[in-house]
């Protein structure tokens, strides 16, 4: 990689750190965006006195300027202070550790399902011929109408009372057990993204397929197999990423629903918690924490789209 | 066995189409024999790509295919199709009009160079890659190591066209199928390529089914030549004697748009210029490839006269800046110095508002490259040419337009009842007059043409230049014809301006520049154009190694499982 | 290179398997139409009143006076779901037709005049892009309360970043075409320019985009009131029916939760049919 591709790549990634700046600042907003004053949600149902109004300012920092109250929060960010929940009363810290563990391996368990049916079976449909082809076809445009918590119900239904094979509640305890409870859950999170997957790849895929790069390949009698790899694959995976990229990185938002659906003690569960009760403070750091994510995954694709192909760094000609 | 390389046979190729097969090509007859050119020459439409696809099997599934198309004698239909895979990348080395897209722009000229020798012929990758770069010299390619480790996007057309070159030399083919290979070059690049060309034919004995529609060069470089016309072979000619032999009138018209025009006599009393162009210049900031910006001059220092109801080519090749300056003419582009007086008045600022652009549009027009784009396609004829009357005339009726209308379909030649179309269902040509007809619609005193031909059939262009022509003559309207392409500029215009640059190199009357340049880019380009008697010269100084002769290539490519 | 560019524009049409007759697109085009009467009429074809509790027994299977069953409460299935056809369907209507008006208007302005108003809408789009669409949701529910209205101005904003971004490349890449070129220098105002010739181009993509995002939203907003955050009980809602009916599951009444999601599954496949049809009449334009 030259200096010119290392130099827009870090353009890029400043910009996407820019954004994500802009992100946080969006998202501090929401607090001061609230109808009503948050020392009455913070008090609950207990009707504060003057001297408690002052206690909760203080504690909450409510008093002070907008841009102080947003540095201290983002300075608070960075040291590990996170704020405290109006409603629990308890450092959001807190809450929020034990739970990222359950939620990143509910999350990678759906992606490794993703990756495997998703890019698969849209690599099937775009090399095995017309009948597979229409196959996927048929299957990805059920799947594309199968939302997370529809699956989940039937799961539930299926697998949880009828067959009794699985386990259709909680997270379990250790990596086995808990693989085996996440097994429904990733599963019904994974259908609507595999279908999407796969049918990016198959279009990518055939993209290429025609492409005159590979019209020379074939005249000079290079084998299929390689013109696949080197040739179609190769040139399709730069689109395949940067879709993928963006998609999955929802994926963590989106868990949610599934751990609704499965009582799953995971930071989706938490952030519909803490918004069903206006817990403003939980909810701006699981977002931010959302955001975070999306930003990096997206970083993360631009490098290695930039590897693939350098030249994709390259802006638009000026006309 | 025959001693046809390649031979086609009444083939015919038809595609699926909505109402039962389409019949894209109806009958391709020809043979190429070993060691000769055949050029396969005709306009768009007339199935020459498609026959040539055909025999390298690269058309859809879908197409189906007539006839017998026969290699080496043998007729491809009845080959399976490994041996067939094996048998066309042995024997057939093709190269296409892009290069550029024919590249995986991922890779790099190495990789492509190699792949086929290490997969195919099974080559070691050492062997493989020291091949690649005597190949890569032959074909003059300058400090061949060094682009072995390039990608695509770091080579010039002209450049990249030589390394498909290249690569099809790899497997030794006795045969070169090239479709359109120079279309896309400019023409002093052309000549390059062709003459690569022509020593890689002498040193390899090599067959060659060469696909143009450009006739002159055809019959310049080939030694027969196949005429196809609406998916037929129309006529075969010998080269040589192709202007006294041509039987069939469809090749007379093609042969009559490769002559030059008559020179036309100068007779224009000084007038006050309708258009004055003087020290214009323009840069363009843009990326350079290290990174960073960089300076591109465009156009420095240009400055010319247009005669009212005179014409005037400017010519160029790609980077010459001619497009640059008919867009500052036309008030698309900003000038960074210079002037551009029209009528006296000054235009080199951009107009100011609707108001102003409007009073600019009644004094001069133009009309763009691309047929297709030219006109917004949800617009029926009749409707782009009302707004464009209507722009001029706000307070006209209906009646008035249409008639205004049907006044300027008659002035382009257009039948009337096209008039309710959609640009999708006209010819390039006629969308081309449609154009016309709109730039027409303001009542200009200049019309500025931009390579307004380019896109066109041969035959097409004929016509449109001669309408261009009448409309000057008869409305007294100056063109300014924007061209890459002399013998269009010398078909239309009384004078012609020169450009390589940004600068203008020479310019004078067509008499003057044309028959006794003075510049020796002029003569470059004079000299590279096509016509009879015309032999391609490499213009570059010779490379460092000399051209190798079949007999003492060293790496002899054999086919695994023993020689042919 | 495809077949249409082999055939070279002389071709006027070739065999397309999708075509206006296809079976397939007319059944989904009934479909939807069944649903929106059903969105409208609803409540008039609802046999029981939705809301009215113990008309029948409790959880009890199909049959003839309860075409789906009851739920939990005894309340009539088949009238629940025919009432909450509405807030289902009617709610992602308002997210799309604001999220492509106020996405569209930002391309056209982003490509129209380009240089700082396309280089500064282009970062707050890619600042809303960047947080997903239910988090926006929740955060927004956090804000204002549980209901709908806060789901649907969150989507709606989540949303426009995809139209916009998809409307100022269409109409960049008609702005480029020499045809505009020449309408300038015809002296065509600017503004008879833009809706006369550029919003034109555009409208098919428009087009395409706001049918699949309706599903998208359809679905988006049916996961929220599943969530709890959206639509409240007592409304039948059919994401608050999936939700509410998943206890029964377990105990062998799978009817609450599963006609309305076999309702919003049909539905979503209709329109990604219809969707799949508007674009590929969308991009069928050029040549």
């Amino acid at each position: 990689m030259n200096t010119r591709v290392l130099r827009q790549l870090l353009g890029k990634l400043g910009g996407l750190l820019l954004t994500l700046f802009l992100a946080s600042v969006l998202i501090f907003s929401a607090m001061l965006l609230t109808p009503g004053d948050p020392v009455f949600t913070i008090a609950g149902s207990v009707r504060p006195t003057p001297e408690m109004i002052a206690a909760i300012q203080e504690q909450y920092h409510l008093d002070q300027p907008v841009w102080v109250q947003y540095l201290s929060w983002i300075g608070g960010v960075f040291s590990g202070d996170l704020g405290t929940s109006f409603v629990y009363k308890t450092p959001v810290a807190e809450l929020i550790a034990p739970r990222i563990g359950i939620t990143a391996l509910l999350v990678l368990y759906t992606l490794v399902l993703i990756v495997v049916f998703g890019l698969g079976s849209g690599i099937l449909a775009a090399t095995r011929g017309r009948a597979v082809d229409r196959t996927v076809l048929v299957t990805t445009s059920f799947g594309m109408a199968l939302p997370t918590f529809v699956v989940a119900i039937l799961l539930i239904w299926i697998f949880g009372r009828v067959l009794g094979w699985f386990p259709v509640y909680g997270a379990g305890s250790g990596l086995l057990d808990n693989l085996y409870h996440l097994t429904l859950p990733a599963i019904s999170l994974a259908v609507l993204y595999i279908a999407y997957i796969s049918r990016i790849t198959r279009g990518a895929i055939v993209g290429q397929q025609h492409a005159e790069h590979v019209e020379t390949a074939l005249v000079r009698g290079i084998p299929r197999s390689r013109i696949f790899r080197r040739h179609v694959f190769l040139n399709a995976s730069p689109q395949i990423l940067s879709v993928s990229g963006a998609t999955v990185a929802g994926l963590f938002a989106v868990s949610a629903i599934a751990e609704q659906a499965f009582g799953i003690g995971g930071l989706g569960s938490l952030l519909t918690e803490a918004a069903a009760r206006k817990d403003v403070p939980v909810v701006q750091v699981i977002s931010l924490l959302l955001v975070t994510v999306f930003v990096v995954l997206n970083a993360v694709v631009d490098v290695v789209i930039a590897v693939i192909d350098p030249d994709s760094t390259k802006p638009r000609s000026l006309a | 066995m025959s001693d046809f390389v390649l031979e086609l046979d009444h083939v015919s190729i038809a595609a699926p189409g909505a109402d039962g097969p389409l019949m894209l090509v109806e009958d391709c007859t020809l043979q190429v024999t070993a060691g000769e050119s055949l050029g396969l020459v005709g306009e768009s439409g007339s199935g020459k790509t498609l026959s040539a696809r055909a025999v390298a099997g690269l058309l859809p599934e879908e197409f189906t295919v007539g006839g017998t198309i026969r290699i080496d004698g043998e007729d491809i239909s009845t080959v399976p199709g490994k041996r067939l895979r094996g048998i066309r990348a042995r024997r057939l080395g093709m190269v296409f009009q892009t290069p550029r897209a024919h590249l995986n722009p991922l890779r790099s000229i190495g990789d492509f160079m190699t792949e086929a020798l290490v997969t195919v012929a099974g080559e070691k990758p050492d062997a493989a890659e020291r091949r690649a770069i005597e190949l890569l010299a032959e074909v003059g390619i300058p400090d061949p190591d060094r682009r072995m480790r390039q990608r695509p996007g770091d080579l010039s057309g002209g450049l990249l066209q030589r390394v498909m070159i290249a690569a099809t030399l790899a497997m030794d083919p006795p045969i070169l199928l090239a479709d359109e290979i120079t279309t896309a070059l400019d023409v002093t690049t052309q000549e390059e390529v062709m003459a690569v060309i022509a020593d890689l034919r002498r040193h390899r004995d090599l067959a060659m089914l060469f696909i143009t529609h450009d006739l002159a060069l055809a019959g310049a470089v080939c030694d027969r030549i196949a005429v196809m016309q609406h998916g037929r072979t129309v006529e075969t000619l010998r080269a040589a004697t192709m202007r006294q032999d041509a039987v069939e009138p469809y090749t007379r018209r093609l042969l009559s748009a490769t002559l030059p025009a008559d020179v036309r006599a100068d007779s224009t009393p000084p007038v006050e210029p309708v258009l004055v162009v003087d020290g214009l210049r323009k840069t363009f900031q843009v990326r350079s490839p290290r990174g960073g910006r960089e300076e591109f001059v465009a156009v420095d220092g240009v400055g010319f006269r247009l005669a009212p109801g005179g014409s005037l080519g400017i010519v160029g090749e790609s980077g010459s800046g001619k497009s640059t300056t008919a867009r500052i003419i036309c008030g698309l582009e900003a000038a960074d110095a210079g002037s551009v007086t029209v009528k006296g008045e000054d235009w080199t600022t951009a107009a100011r508002g609707t108001a102003g652009r409007r009073r600019r549009a009644r004094i001069a027009q133009m009309v763009f490259q691309d047929p297709y784009q030219s006109l917004d396609r949800r617009q029926t004829v009749r409707a782009c040419l009302r707004e464009a009357v209507a722009v001029h005339r706000p307070k006209a009726s209906r009646g008035e337009l249409d008639a205004r209308v049907d006044e300027l379909l008659g002035a382009v030649r257009l039948d009337a009842g096209l008039a309710d179309r959609k640009p999708r269902s006209l010819s390039g040509g006629q969308r081309q007059r449609v154009a016309i007809a709109r730039a027409l619609a303001a009542d200009p005193e200049i019309l500025v043409l931009d390579e307004a031909v380019s896109a066109l059939d041969v035959t097409t262009q004929v016509e449109i230049l001669t309408l261009l022509d009448s409309i000057r003559r008869t409305m007294g309207v100056a063109l300014l014809m924007i061209s890459h392409d002399l013998t269009v500029v010398r078909r239309l215009c009384d004078h012609v301006v020169v450009m390589r640059s940004g600068v203008i190199v020479e310019q004078g009357t067509i008499a003057d520049v044309l028959d006794d340049p003075r510049a020796d880019y002029t003569r470059m380009l004079l000299d590279s154009i096509p016509h009879d008697g015309w032999v391609p010269r490499r213009r570059i100084p010779a490379r460092t190694t000399a051209l190798p002769t079949v007999a003492t290539t060293t790496t002899r490519i054999s086919p695994p499982g023993g020689p042919k | 290179m495809s077949v249409a560019q082999l055939a070279g524009g002389r071709v006027p049409r070739l065999a397309r398997r999708a075509s206006a007759r296809d079976p397939l697109v007319i059944a989904a085009a009934l479909v939807m139409l069944l649903i929106a009467v059903i969105a409208v009429f609803g409540p008039l074809m609802a046999p029981y009143d939705p809301n009215q509790l113990y008309v029948g027994p409790v959880l009890s299977p199909p049959s003839l006076e309860h075409y789906m069953g009851t739920d939990d409460l005894g309340r009539d299935i088949y009238s629940r779901v025919l009432v909450g056809a509405a807030p289902s369907v009617i709610a992602p209507v308002f997210v799309v037709i604001l999220s492509t008006a106020l996405g569209a208007a930002i391309g056209i302005s982003s490509a129209w005049f380009g240089g700082v108003v396309d280089g500064i809408s282009s970062r707050v789009i890619e600042v809303i892009f960047a947080i997903p669409g239910l988090v926006l949701a929740v955060l927004a529910v956090s804000m204002f309360g549980k209901g709908l209205i806060a789901p649907i101005a969150a989507l709606s904003i989540a949303y426009i970043p995809i139209v916009s971004r998809l409307v100022r490349t269409a109409a960049r890449a008609e702005l480029g075409k020499p045809y505009i070129a020449a309408l300038r220098i015809q002296g065509v105002s600017s503004l008879a320019i833009c809706f006369r010739h550029l919003v034109p181009a555009v409208l098919p993509p428009i087009l395409a985009q706001s049918t699949v995002g309706f599903g998208y939203a359809m679905l988006d907003l049916a996961a929220i009131s599943f969530l709890g955050l959206g639509a409240q009980p007592p409304s039948s809602d059919w994401g608050v029916m999936i939700s509410a009916g998943q206890p029964a599951l377990l105990t062998g009444a799978p009817e609450q939760s599963m006609f309305p999601a076999a309702l919003v599954v049909v539905t979503v496949l209709a329109v990604n049919i219809l969707g799949a049809r508007v674009t590929t009449w969308a991009e069928g334009g050029d040549r």
